[in-house]
């Protein structure tokens, strides 16, 4: 685990929410009260249907919106009061549509456009676009032009341009959204790969097949609230919790359910474990 | 989430309840009104009768105020404005070196206020009242060829839709610490751009998206296309008209046949 | 009948090197519910905009063999001609509904076949009720979820009443309750309407329970066509082609391997639940609580 990233803080929070609310100009209630802690090094998904509020409140982190009520502190920072290029430098949000940012006639333009707003020195610069190509595997792509490029590559050069700011905290929405199998294991495992080198990770998403496999912790959100907040088995074995949030089970999950009362534990996310108890035995894990 | 404000309000007041394109006649009668007036009395006298129908038509305070905000701001700069170009006339109210402020050209500038002040109002009112497909469907029952009314109606359609695209390609260029109004031209030039080209891709995905989907449902398919809605003229419709052409004809038979100033 | 033939068919979209489909012959019946599965830029979109004329007829590329709806050749009609016997659900839910209301987007095409107006109407009102939106007349397309936005599209072809729909990853930007929905209105209109459907997906985990066949299309030519059981049946060889094979099919290929058989195969949960009670628990392979 990295220690905490300055004295003084005395624990290792980087993200700390309290009573949040945010209401939409003309009065819809997006977030009603919202408090949570996340941890750095933490990976979390925050699932939900569409409406749940689950982007609302990620906006919320990186300041694109500010707080109706209620704070929320960045790595010590009251988010309110801090600008939105200042709070780009610890939260990195790659938005779920990658052609709503992507305008340079090269990818490496492209990547070069975060840091180079956020004013770092032209050294500086270099180092950062190289690792963030280096880290999306973009390097044989870096003269092309990104709108040339298929859609998995597309996305990956978007989040390309969020790892060249550096930032401490990732909000990645739906980033597997029309990616094949392939290119969709590829991005994950380097998600994977960051959050190892200690980066935080919260990934939005209603696909609970991702849930499953790369989450460590599974915030689930209702109309503008957290219904659950617990590791991904947790989340799997409540089928209301999800219908709730409007999210659908996995088959081997809604599987596992109906064999319960046969001994098949309730949380099963995968293939392999579901065959597993079915063959080995029910009680044993 | 997007800053598109349709002005429509239902209601069922007469207001909405005419048939739309008598609405959109008297909008132009009214309108025609507003320029052959010529005095600040009849004028105002004018602006009055519309104000008492926009509070007929029941419109929301907050919707009311959102558009007059505007007109208001319009009126005031045309009232401040005016006299800078127009400086004839006795007597002279104040000067300030070569700045003179006369009477006639205060009068004027008011004249003219309020002028633009009906003009806009009375188009609210039809946009208070009168949804927005109907104000189209009513265009081409008063003769506008059905594909410019299409045209129209998708540009109405796909309003909101851009507005929203637009905020949320600004919202991603912001969260890459882009600040929209700050640096000097070339960079400001360079942000717009930033916006532009991404907005200019979703434009033309969305436009290929949209002819395929209209030759899919069989647009153009053959010259006697049907409708399923339609207006009809009740009696209270074309007393409505009557009554819309007496307030355009009373005013002008005074004024130019019995010659009063108005 | 047959609803679509293409028979040998190639094409290769203006200003692209590669084939977009490869020497494809297909044959759908009439009444068939056809799943197209593959991955992106596996040919499954341009079978769908295929079907009703869209490519040659709209989009530009070189084309090559023949292409018959229900049993003419798509040569010389007009897309719109073909609107009248096809209708297509496209992917994005946002650039296909163009009306201010939910009611004109449906009334929209019989408007342009000079339906006369009471049938218009009757059309309306049936097809908004087929896809569980009736009573949403007067609201503005922009202002329904994606899911929402999906069905009026639905009922907006139906509304022409034509013989076969053609959809193209309608799922795509829908969350799961949006595709529920969804799902459950191709499976009502397979059921209760037997209506001709081509449905292109990346994944089968709901079609594979209701298709009558499933075609498994890669980089452009058609790798395999059978009913689910048959064509989902190696989950591995999905992967590769870069399709997520449904779950169950894991679940049963699994079981397969490791009791050396080949019997096992589920579509629905039902199913999978009531074979694995009867056989493998019930012979005791799981140690009771």
């Amino acid at each position: 685990m990295i220690p905490a990233p300055s004295p003084g803080q005395g624990d290792d929070k980087i993200i700390s929410v309290r009573n949040l609310r945010f209401t939409y100009e003309g009065g819809v209630v997006a977030i009603t009260d919202l408090s949570i802690d996340i941890r750095k090094g933490d990976y979390v998904a925050l699932v939900g249907g569409n409406g749940s509020g689950k982007t609302t409140f990620a906006k919320n982190l990186n300041g694109l919106l500010r707080p109706s009520s209620g704070i929320v502190t960045i790595r010590g920072r009251d988010a309110a009061r801090t600008a939105v290029p200042e709070l780009a430098k610890i939260v990195g949000y790659a938005f779920q549509n990658p052609d709503y940012q992507l305008f340079c006639a090269t990818v490496e333009e492209e990547v070069r456009f975060g840091p180079l707003n956020l004013g770092y020195s032209e050294d500086d610069i270099r180092r950062k676009v190289e690792r963030a190509l280096d880290a999306m595997n973009l390097q044989h792509l870096r003269d092309k032009p990104p709108l040339s490029l298929r859609l998995g590559e597309r996305r990956r050069v978007s989040i390309a341009s969020v790892i060249a700011m550096d930032p401490d905290i990732f909000i990645l929405d739906e980033p597997t959204t029309g990616l094949d199998t392939e290119e969709s294991d590829m991005l994950m495992q380097k998600l994977q790969n960051l959050n190892v080198e200690g980066k935080t990770i919260i990934l939005i998403t209603h696909d609970m097949r991702l849930v499953s496999e790369h989450a460590k912790r599974v915030v689930v959100m209702s109309v503008g609230r957290i219904i659950l907040d617990s590791d991904p088995r947790g989340a799997f074995s409540d089928l209301e919790i999800l219908r709730r949030s409007n999210l659908e089970p996995p088959a081997v999950t809604k599987l596992a359910h109906a064999l319960k009362d046969k001994g098949i534990p309730a949380d099963v996310i995968s293939p392999q474990e579901l065959v597993f108890h079915l063959l080995r035995g029910g009680e044993s894990r | 989430m997007t800053g598109f404000v349709d002005l429509y309000t239902e209601g069922n007041t007469f207001l909405h309840r005419v048939d739309p394109r008598v609405k959109i006649t008297a909008v132009i009668l009214l309108s025609i009104l507003a320029f052959v007036l010529s005095s600040l009395e009849a004028l105002a006298v004018l602006l009055a009768f519309i104000m008492v129908l926009v509070v007929l038509s029941r419109t929301p305070l907050a919707k009311t105020a959102f558009s007059f905000k505007f007109v208001f701001r319009l009126m005031l700069l045309i009232v401040i404005l005016w006299p800078l170009f127009d400086r004839s006339g006795e007597p002279v109210i104040a000067s300030f070196g070569p700045l003179v402020l006369t009477e006639p050209a205060l009068l004027r500038g008011v004249t003219s206020a309020t002028r633009i002040g009906c003009l806009a109002t009375v188009w609210y009112i039809l946009m208070f009242t009168t949804q927005q497909r109907d104000i189209v469907r009513a265009l081409v029952k008063l003769g506008i060829r059905f594909d410019f009314g299409l045209t129209l109606a998708i540009s109405l359609r796909f309003f909101p839709t851009f507005s929203a695209t637009i905020g949320s390609i600004m919202d991603a260029q912001r969260a890459r610490g882009l600040e929209f109004g700050k640096g000097g031209p070339l960079k400001r030039t360079r942000n717009y751009v930033a916006v532009l080209i991404p907005a200019i891709v979703s434009a033309m995905r969305t436009a290929d998206g949209l002819s395929w989907a209209l030759q899919s449902r069989a647009y153009g398919a053959r010259l006697d296309r049907t409708y399923l809605r339609d207006f009809k003229m009740k009696w209270s419709d074309y007393l409505a008209l009557a009554a819309v052409v007496l307030v355009l004809v009373l005013p002008l038979t005074a004024k130019y046949v019995f010659g009063m100033e108005l | 009948m047959k609803a679509l033939e293409l028979k040998d068919v190639r094409f290769k979209y203006r200003g692209s090197d590669n084939w977009a489909l490869d020497s494809v012959s297909l044959v759908v019946e009439k009444g068939e519910f056809i799943t197209v599965l593959g991955c992106n830029g596996s040919g499954k979109s341009t079978i769908c905009l295929l079907a009703n004329g869209l490519v040659p007829h709209a989009i530009q590329g070189d084309f090559e063999g023949s292409v018959e709806i229900f049993e003419k050749p798509v040569m010389g009609r007009t897309v719109a001609e073909i609107a009248t016997k096809v209708g297509i659900v496209f992917q994005e839910p946002e650039s296909q509904l163009f009306c201010m209301s939910v009611e004109e987007e449906v009334a929209f095409g019989p408007e342009n076949l000079a339906v006369p107006r009471h049938e218009i109407r009757e059309r309306v009102e049936w097809a908004l009720e087929l896809v569980g939106m009736k009573g949403y007349n007067d609201r503005s397309p922009f202002s329904l979820s994606g899911g929402q936005k999906q069905r009026v599209a639905i009922a907006a072809s139906l509304s022409m009443h034509p013989d076969m729909l053609v959809l193209d990853e309608p799922a795509y930007a829908l969350d799961p309750i949006g595709r529920h929905d969804l799902y459950s209105v191709l499976r009502e209109l397979k059921g209760k309407h037997g209506m001709t459907v081509i449905l292109a997906e990346r994944d089968a985990e709901e079609a594979a329970a209701f298709s009558d066949r499933i075609v498994i299309m890669n980089k452009g030519k058609v790798v395999d066509v059978g009913p689910p059981r048959d064509t989902l049946r190696n989950p591995d060889k999905l992967k590769r082609m870069g399709i997520q094979p449904p779950q169950l099919s894991e679940v049963a290929s699994l079981l397969n391997a490791r009791l050396s058989t080949s019997k096992y195969s589920f579509l629905t949960v039902d199913e999978a639940e009531s074979t694995i009670t009867r056989e493998i628990i019930g012979r005791g392979g799981v140690v009771r609580k």
